[in-house]
């Protein structure tokens, strides 16, 4: 029985080591590439690196440590804010993804704990239609959205980017189903002290869905950061591109500048990893299993 | 009197994001639903709001030089309502509208005021109709697509890539799927076996699913590129280097595998937890009734994870039914298309959106059939 449960452990070992290898290994490379020079010098005269070499020939004894062969640079991140116009990607997406998020922890909070605690005449009925939206794939209603928009002069704007996405359905549910958890006695006690509703809202009930709250806003934010496909149909001009559509700008039918491009990718991840780094905790444990309720 | 305090509140708070979901979900269903029947144009939809100066186009269409000396009925005689709008304006029109302006449309007052130069100011087709249109200038107002009844929809039904797209997503999703739901469940059995480093592997699995989509395509189209990493590993079990993305029998297998390797970490997180919350004393009571290895793993672990299967299912198959970015990435050739990007491409790049909202709409009901059956076969499994 022991050896059984030995031999089950080290083949998890091998299992999750080598899978971890085909996890972060594009990641890995990426790294690398966006390291490599484009041109490098040997006794003043220039050479050309090959990114596809293989094996990547790297030298961390070296100063500064080689890849490819050559010494390593970080010129490349620089060189992304200098051919685009990176830093108004970054300022976009961060306008783009914040607004959407803060909207919605407001919209869904409100619409949340008002299925969970309110009575109201409809209530019921209200709440299936909406979570019978889920079934609506994007793509189906994309056109009308994007006429809309039209219609509206939004094409083109933060408004247009950000109007259609302040409130969803998964985050009221989400909000409902956590407001829902919290002991209705709480309410009834402040109930009898003379609370309004408002009130209940706002000092009793809210505070203790904080976890909630910061479950939605990393969703919220991270689905919002890495959004291609409404960005693509909404955005037409360079000065309103988010990241995932100025990723595109490193190829060009004639040449990829895969150093460029891929400094770029890694720096629009490393946010996401430094959220998902510091609030762990939140995803693995409230992420999962809220999303599980659902 | 209480209660309709309650009441207020209630609506108010659900207010907002009720109108938003009823404006940008419910009614573009509908939207979608009624461009299906017609032959909606992109290219065509600011045609009455298009601003243009008038005396300009007149003297064009008119070949006027000059504009001292006019003869009223000598330009009279050359100007053709009709073409001028459809030619010079640029503006499509309907037969019944054709008909209208032949009736309705004031040549003698347009042409008069050319004369006085009064027509010399930017206006919209629209406002050019509300002024020179006797009758019916509403017709002329905004741009209405002409209805075309099921027309859209043969032709959908006879169009081979529309059938190429739509197979190309079942089958999408259906190797995607499983595929990632298995080994999401075996990462996740591997790491719940009290073993060091969980939370490394868990970080590991992780990062793909929170890189945005555009990120990992661009850093696949590294990998796949022919003298790329991807074919150099395999290139030591001897299989030959492929252009994977150029090939159009590989280019779509190649893009499903990255999909799994984007989503299985995130699913494996789910399990995993899952896995956690089963009691020890469920475990031991079966180790007592001697499962062991795999038959306690079939008849006991899998069982009372059927909640997580159920939801990983369901993800996986809204997402890969659905799946874009990816595709507008990578794939080149139209015959691997999935249908959303066929919906994106007829909609965005040619204008049709007409024939782009037919494919949506059949589309949908395709997906809300899948998904109702999927239900069943789930909940039926929970019989056993």
């Amino acid at each position: 029985m022991e050896k059984r449960w030995h031999t089950a452990r080290i083949i998890s070992y091998i299992v999750l080591m080598v899978y971890a290898i085909v996890s972060l290994s594009p990641f890995i490379w990426a790294f690398l590439v966006s390291v490599a020079p484009m041109i490098y010098h040997i006794n003043g005269k220039p050479m050309g690196v090959n990114i596809m070499q293989w094996p990547p020939e790297i030298n961390i004894f070296k100063f500064p440590p080689e890849v490819f062969g050559a010494p390593s640079t970080a010129s490349n991140y620089a060189k992304v804010f200098e051919v685009t116009p990176f830093a108004r990607w970054i300022l976009n997406t961060v306008i783009y993804a914040g607004s959407v998020t803060l909207a919605n922890l407001v919209l869904d909070a409100f619409a949340g704990f008002a299925f969970a605690r309110l009575r109201f005449p409809g209530r019921n009925l209200i709440f299936t239609l909406l979570l019978g939206t889920l079934m609506v794939p994007f793509p189906v209603i994309i056109i009308p959205i994007y006429n809309m928009m039209v219609s509206f002069n939004l094409a083109n704007t933060y408004g247009g980017l950000i109007f259609p996405k302040i409130a969803s359905v998964t985050g009221l549910f989400l909000m409902r189903q956590f407001y829902m958890s919290i002991p209705l006695e709480m309410d009834e006690a402040a109930k009898i002290d003379g609370a309004g509703i408002f009130r209940r809202f706002w000092q009793i009930d809210s505070p203790m869905a904080l976890p909630a709250f910061a479950t939605l806003a990393i969703y919220t934010f991270m689905g919002t950061w890495n959004d291609f496909l409404w960005p693509l149909i909404i955005t037409s001009s360079k000065n309103m591109f988010t990241l995932t559509m100025g990723l595109n700008f490193f190829r060009t039918s004639y040449y990829t500048f895969w150093q460029l491009m891929m400094a770029a990718s890694i720096l629009m991840t490393v946010p996401m990893i430094v959220i998902f780094l510091s609030l762990q905790k939140q995803f693995v444990e409230t992420g999962a299993t809220s999303a599980l309720k659902g | 009197m209480k209660h309709y305090k309650e009441w207020i509140a209630g609506y108010f708070f659900i207010a907002p994001a009720v109108a938003i979901v009823a404006l940008f979900v419910i009614y573009p269903i509908f939207v979608s639903f009624y461009y299906s029947f017609t032959n909606y144009n992109a290219l065509r939809q600011q045609e009455y709001k298009a601003t243009f100066n008038l005396q300009d186009q007149l003297q064009e269409y008119l070949m006027v030089l000059n504009m001292k000396d006019l003869d009223a009925k000598d330009l009279l005689s050359q100007f053709d309502p009709v073409d001028f709008v459809q030619i010079q304006l640029g503006i499509h029109l309907k037969p019944n509208q054709v008909r209208s302006i032949r009736k309705n449309l004031n040549s003698k007052k347009l042409i008069n005021d050319f004369i006085a130069l009064k027509t010399n100011r930017k206006m919209s087709g629209a406002q050019f109709f509300a002024i020179y249109m006797t009758k019916d200038a509403s017709m002329f107002s905004r741009y209405i697509p002409q209805w075309l009844g099921f027309e859209n929809f043969t032709k959908m039904f006879k169009d081979p890539l529309f059938w190429k797209t739509l197979e190309n997503s079942v089958i999408f999703s259906l190797f995607v799927t499983p595929i990632q739901t298995i080994l999401a469940l075996l990462l996740a059995v591997a790491a719940n076996q009290k073993i060091r480093g969980v939370k490394f592997f868990k970080l590991s699995f992780y990062i793909p699913s929170i890189t945005s989509s555009a990120a990992i395509s661009m850093i696949f189209l590294l990998l796949y590129a022919k003298p790329g990493l991807i074919n150099r590993v395999l290139g030591y079990i001897g299989i030959p280097a492929v252009d994977w993305l150029s090939n159009t029998s590989t280019a779509l297998p190649a893009v499903m595998a990255m999909n799994i390797w984007t989503t299985a970490g995130y699913f494996m997180v789910v399990f995993l937890a899952g896995l956690q919350n089963i009691p020890k004393s469920l475990i031991e009571a079966s180790e007592l009734d001697g499962a062991q290895g795999w038959t306690r793993f079939w008849k006991v672990i899998v069982p009372l994870l059927k909640p997580q299967v159920a939801y990983v299912v369901t993800l996986g198959l809204i997402g890969t039914l659905q799946v874009f970015d990816q595709i507008y990435f990578l794939i080149k050739n139209q015959v691997n298309y999935t249908t959303s990007m066929y919906i994106y491409v007829n909609a965005f790049s040619y204008g049709h959106m007409g024939y782009a909202s037919a494919i949506a709409v059949f589309f949908f009901a395709f997906i809300m059939i899948l998904t109702l059956i999927q239900r069943r076969v789930v909940s039926e499994e929970s019989y056993f």
